[in-house]
């Protein structure tokens, strides 16, 4: 759970998550709107992950943007060339693994690897690649790989929430597939794509409201059984 | 250890329950018919003597109206054919509803469905006596594939036609079709290809084109037109079968009420213009819908909409029967068509066949014709009441001894008719009796028994709800000792009693239904026992609940289970089924291996997904999954290719080579029996193969193995996990033989899949400490993934839950069992091996998955071991019988939904089978690790 400590944190934390919640559902309804929402397997629709990632980054430059700037600045200009190289590889290891592991979920085995390596993109993009824009690819490895706990770090809890509920909307995008509804939407892997998203999304409303009850439930105390079932819920989740 | 057994026989209790539960819901669910496999002949008129018998060597020559009226006195003699035959097109307008054909200038605003085809009631104007239209009722099922086979029997669908061979969809019946072909007639088909996989190689010429695509309404039809019309203008025909389907696809996708409907109904109006103008005078042309369909465009239940279909016939050379217009829109049934197609034809009528003549549609024909059609008729029917009570008790001898005298005593008033008016009235009293006869059938086969159903779904979710406290509430520590109490005795002892008093009320004739009164009875008593039991402990169950909840992965797995069952209520998942289910127990693991966290469990996870994935290739797919079907992935192989020899030998070898090592001197019989396997296959490959050798090579195969069952009882001291192993393998190797070398690689598959599942289970680490700790290693989630692999790999190994599915060869691989005085069994064993091997392998397994690895239940004490065993027996049997349960509910729900035979049915057929058989595993794996778990010493 959020603490209420860092003020800044939480400042940050909500302020990029309304972003989110502001720019991903824009980019829906923008292709919606052109009539390309069900092309977005397609990699004709890559600007779609250009853009996700140039917000993402923006948003990580910001959240980034911290106190002790003088002193990563120092660390981080030494081997700036080489990290990017690092998460670039980190990112495409990602991305492979992501593209197996669908497969092996039931993805088409020998077609539709386009459509399959979009996903991976876009899951690998909404995942992954903020937690190492934010700390930076040892960190994010042994966060991953579960060596490290998140702890109490504000940015981190909320990145991890979102990378855990993008998954979940993917994986239960699946479950419209099968139906046979014979809609244009359940072509894969719109179901699974659109599923992320959601999740993406969902889990961003989610932290900005549970901040902003947060602190209403400071002035209004009454608010505080609010805030305890949203963390009862949060805590079942989190295994 | 006196609990020892107990154990077992509580897991037999449940599987007693639970089948039988499914049983007396199976009683009242499935409509059952026997099909006979007797077929009509008729002696044509020449080789009759003048005396009305079959001709010896007199030479008597004589009038043939003189000859029939003999015949006609004769009502033992056989069915003589009519020499007048007629050619018939037969244009079958898919869910062509009767008000489809109704035309009333008077509607101010037509509905898109109305008054579109005006041509009938133009025709009905100008030329009645050509011309005539009928309600023609149909009976439920309504759906395309039932309608068929009954417009062609003229019987009643029911979805069991329980015969001797039902594998192939081919139909077994003496139909229309065949006393066609019998009789030297050549017919021609156009259109929907279920005519031609019903009744393949019986056409001249066949344009058959696949019909799954409900959701195109024009390419059959565009087809079908392309055709028609040169065969039309051909005269080597008899019957011509022409399908169009644009209006129930319409129906389908938009429903009557739509602008798309109007325009198909616009076309058939057309197309019925043309062919009255193009057909020869003397051809009789029948235009019927095989079902109508509901406001929303469905089909397949019950309801008048559904029923009732239309039926226009029109010959340009005029129809006998009464003209008047009052008889337009009369009900005629549909059961009526295949004795009358059949007279027109000049056959008799076919050997089910429970319809009457409909003389209105016939040419008019002279008074003896017209009798000795109607004799045929009644001679028919004769014979099948008196065969259908040769085979089948179903229907009370009484009842049938009373139907028979009445078409006797029909049958001799025929000879002394004369005039018309006489006539008139012998055919009314003939339709009558026809009537009588099909609606004593039609209670026997179309009702379902609702109240059995919901007393099985009543005890059914009695015994499973009662045996998930026990798993999920009685804290493990008392289960031991609960064991040792005389709790399982009495359950046996308070079921003998309720058999007691059931025979004997029975023996008294108190009850009319011993083995209804005996399930019901013992499934309510087994009901009590359990509450009462949960009730006495309940202080532990409420203090397990309160200490902790599950973990998160445990309650992910129940959900897994509980959702791969509830999604079975949808058509799609089922049809999809086994995607869904790989894609679920791949979630389970996943959670599983990531509770785990090691690389070692992911490597292992992703391992498991990629034999999961290598299954894909076998699994083949279902009719309904339409893309897939029309690539010809659908249609088994049946002779293997030299790569699927290949691997077959390969993957058999290198499991028997590997497994050796590990497990001792039982390694050997493996070994042995794999060997025949393999030898069995090559030598029986290809044309150069030897059957005869190929079959003793089998045999001894199937010797081996069942001599390694019996050997798996010897006691060596060394734990169970050896010997459940073995019987794992040995599994295998019974599942490699049946399933044959094309899909045997997919049961090696299966082994490696359990074999990783074992790994990344024996990895689990309890939070504070490696030892074994019951409640990790047999928890739910363990159980519930098993659960769904075992489900699974029915799919995976190349099987469907479609009757068309069930593969026939594994009966014969090692000689034809039916030479043998016990034939049948065997051929049934075969089958179910072939078809729930997997579960029946999985379940014998499932005490491994306490007992396998260092820090398995093997190290601690028997008494724990055994608890492990049993509950994680119980907790897998659990999940059988909830996916059980959930498709009997949805059999409930659906009964009278389109695809209820076609989709749900079976899969309640399959599911039952794969429980069954998960269940016999689940008992012989714990009996033989209770048998092999040396007995506690004192001190413990």
């Amino acid at each position: 759970m959020f603490s209420l400590n860092n003020q800044l944190e939480l400042r940050k934390v909500t302020i990029s998550s309304l972003i989110t919640c502001i720019y991903l559902p824009s980019i829906i309804t923008f292709i919606s709107y052109r009539g390309l929402l069900y092309s977005v397997g397609n990699g004709s629709s890559f600007y779609i992950l250009v853009l996700i990632f140039l917000a993402e980054l923006l948003k990580s430059f910001y959240l980034n943007a911290s106190s002790d700037i003088q002193a990563k600045k120092n660390k981080a200009s030494k081997s700036r060339v080489s990290d990017i190289l690092k998460s670039f590889v980190f990112l495409l290891v990602v991305l492979f693994s992501y593209f197996v592991g669908i497969i092996l979920f039931g993805a088409p085995l020998l077609e539709c690897h386009e459509e399959t390596l979009m996903l991976a993109a876009l899951m690998t993009l909404l995942t992954v690649f903020p937690l190492i824009a934010h700390t930076g690819v040892e960190a994010s490895m042994q966060l991953v790989f579960g060596i490290k706990t998140y702890g109490k770090d504000t940015i981190i809890q909320m990145l991890i929430n979102n990378s855990l509920l993008t998954v979940c909307g993917a994986w239960l995008g699946a479950v419209v597939i099968p139906l046979d509804w014979n809609t244009p939407w359940q072509q894969w892997p719109i179901p699974c794509y659109l599923g992320a998203v959601g999740g993406y999304v969902l889990s961003n409303v989610l932290t900005v409201l549970k901040v902003s009850l947060m602190t209403a439930a400071q002035k209004y105390p009454a608010l505080n059984f609010v805030v305890k079932v949203m963390n009862s819920l949060h805590n079942a989740k989190k295994i | 250890m006196k609990e020892k057994w107990n154990y077992i026989l509580y897991l037999i209790w449940f599987a007693y329950l639970i089948l039988s539960a499914v049983l007396m819901f199976g009683h009242g669910f499935l409509l059952s018919r026997k099909t006979l496999s007797d077929v009509t002949k008729c002696v044509p008129l020449t080789e009759i003597g003048c005396d009305g018998w079959e001709k010896g060597n007199s030479t008597e020559v004589c009038k043939e109206d003189v000859k029939i009226r003999r015949l006609l006195a004769n009502p033992g003699s056989e069915i003589a054919c009519v020499p007048a035959e007629f050619r018939v097109a037969l244009v079958l307008v898919d869910a062509l509803r009767y008000d489809f054909t109704e035309y009333d200038g008077g509607i101010e605003k037509p509905l898109p469905y109305q008054n579109r085809l005006p041509v009938m009631k133009e025709m009905l104007d100008r030329w009645p006596e050509r011309t005539r239209l009928f309600r023609f009722m149909a009976d439920p099922p309504t759906t395309t594939l039932q309608r068929i086979k009954a417009l062609v029997t003229g019987s009643l669908p029911t979805f069991v036609d329980a015969s001797s061979n039902f594998a192939a969809m081919e139909l077994q019946e003496d139909n229309l079709i065949d006393q066609v072909t019998k009789g030297g007639g050549k017919l021609v088909l156009l259109g929907d290809d279920t005519w031609s996989r019903l009744m393949p190689g019986r056409w001249l010429r066949s344009h058959a084109m696949y019909s799954f695509h409900t959701w195109d309404l024009d390419t059959v039809d565009t087809e079908v037109d392309s055709k028609v019309y040169d065969e039309l203008k051909k005269d080597d025909w008899n019957l011509l079968i022409a399908h169009y389907l644009g209006v129930d696809h319409a129906g389908h996708r938009y429903g009557p009420n739509h602008p798309e409907m109007t325009r198909k109904l616009d076309e058939t109006n057309t197309r019925l213009k043309r062919f009255i103008n193009e057909l020869p005078p003397d051809v009789l042309l029948f235009v019927i819908g095989d079902h109508g369909m509901t406001e929303t465009g469905d089909h397949g239940g019950e309801s008048k909409a559904e029923r009732t279909a239309a039926m226009f016939a029109y010959r340009g050379n005029g129809l006998g029967g009464n003209s008047s217009p009052s008889n337009i829109g009369a009900e005629v049934q549909q059961t009526d068509l295949a004795p009358t197609l059949s007279a027109a034809l000049g056959r008799p009528p076919p050997a089910p066949s429970l319809g009457s003549l409909l003389l209105p549609v016939l040419p008019t024909m002279s008074v003896p014709y017209t009798l000795l059609h109607i004799t045929n008729n009644l001679k028919q029917i004769r014979q099948y009441l008196v065969r259908y009570g040769e085979e089948s008790q179903q229907i009370s001898l009484d009842r049938l001894a009373q139907l028979i005298n009445a078409t006797r005593e029909q049958l001799d008033k025929a000879s002394s008719i004369e005039t018309d008016e006489e006539l008139a009235n012998y055919v009314a009293d003939v339709r009558a009796l026809i009537e009588n006869v099909r609606n004593v059938f039609r209670e026997v086969w179309v009702e379902f028994d609702s109240l059995s159903m919901l007393r099985a779904l009543l005890l059914l979710i009695l015994a499973i709800f009662f045996n998930w406290l026990i798993t999920e509430g009685l804290p493990m520590d008392r289960v031991p000792l609960i064991f040792a109490s005389s709790f399982v005795p009495t359950g046996f002892v308070a079921m003998a009693v309720c058999i007691g008093v059931c025979y004997s009320a029975y023996f008294f004739e108190i009850l009319d239904d011993l083995e209804h009164a005996i399930i019901l009875s013992t499934g309510l008593i087994s009901g009590a026992i359990t509450c009462t039991l949960v009730i006495m402990h309940w202080d532990g169950v409420t203090q397990r609940w309160y200490e902790g909840r599950s973990q998160f992965y445990e309650r992910f797995a129940r959900a897994a289970i509980v959702a791969s069952a509830v999604v079975l209520v949808s058509n799609s998942y089922i049809i999809e089924e086994g995607a869904g289910l790989s894609f679920l127990s791949l979630s389970v693991l996943a959670l599983i291996a990531w509770n785990v966290g090691t690389i070692k469990a992911l490597a292992m996870w992703a391992c498991c997904g990629v034999v999961l994935a290598l299954t894909r290739s076998y699994r083949g797919c279902r009719e309904e999954q339409g893309d897939c079907w029309t690539a010809g992935e659908g249609a088994p192989s049946g002779q293997a290719s030299r790569a699927a020899l290949v691997l077959a030998l390969g993957s058999v070898a290198a499991v028997v080579a590997v497994a050796r090592r590990h497990v001792g001197w039982r390694g050997y019989g493996v070994v042995l029996s794999g060997l025949f396997a393999c030898a069995h296959w090559a030598v029986g490959w290809g044309t150069l193969g030897s059957p005869s050798r190929s079959r003793l090579l089998a045999r001894g195969s199937w010797l081996v193995i069942v001599t390694m069952f019996a050997l798996l009882w010897r006691r060596d001291g060394q734990g169970a996990t050896l010997p459940l192993t073995v019987c794992g393998l040995l599994f295998y190797v019974a599942n490699t033989l049946v399933l044959g070398a094309a899909f045997a690689p997919s049961a090696a598959l299966a082994l490696l899949t359990g074999f990783l599942v074992l790994t990344i289970v024996s990895m689990e680490k309890n939070s504070t400490s490696t030892k074994f700790s019951l409640s990790t290693r047999c928890s739910s989630s363990v159980a519930c993934a098993w659960a769904l692999l075992a489900s699974y790999f029915f799919y995976g190994t190349g099987h469907h839950a479609t009757l068309g599915h069930v593969r026939w060869a594994p009966a014969f691989h090692a000689g034809d069992p039916n030479y043998l005085a016990i034939g049948p069994p065997i051929t049934a064993a075969l089958v179910s091996i072939d078809l729930f091997g997997m579960p029946l392998m999985f379940g014998a397994a499932v005490p491994l998955l306490a007992l396998w690895g260092k820090n398995g239940a093997s190290n601690v004490g028997p008494r724990t071991q055994l608890a492990a065993v049993f509950s994680l027996c119980l907790k897998f049997a659990l999940c059988f019988a909830i996916r059980v349960f959930v498709c009997a509910m949805s059999a409930t729900i659906h009964c009278r939904h389109l695809m209820i035979w076609g989709v749900f049915t079976p899969k309640l057929l399959f599911e039952t089978g794969a429980c069954a058989a998960a269940l016999v595993g689940c008992v012989f794996g714990a009996a033989l690790a209770t048998w092999h778990i040396p007995t506690a010493h004192r001190s413990s």
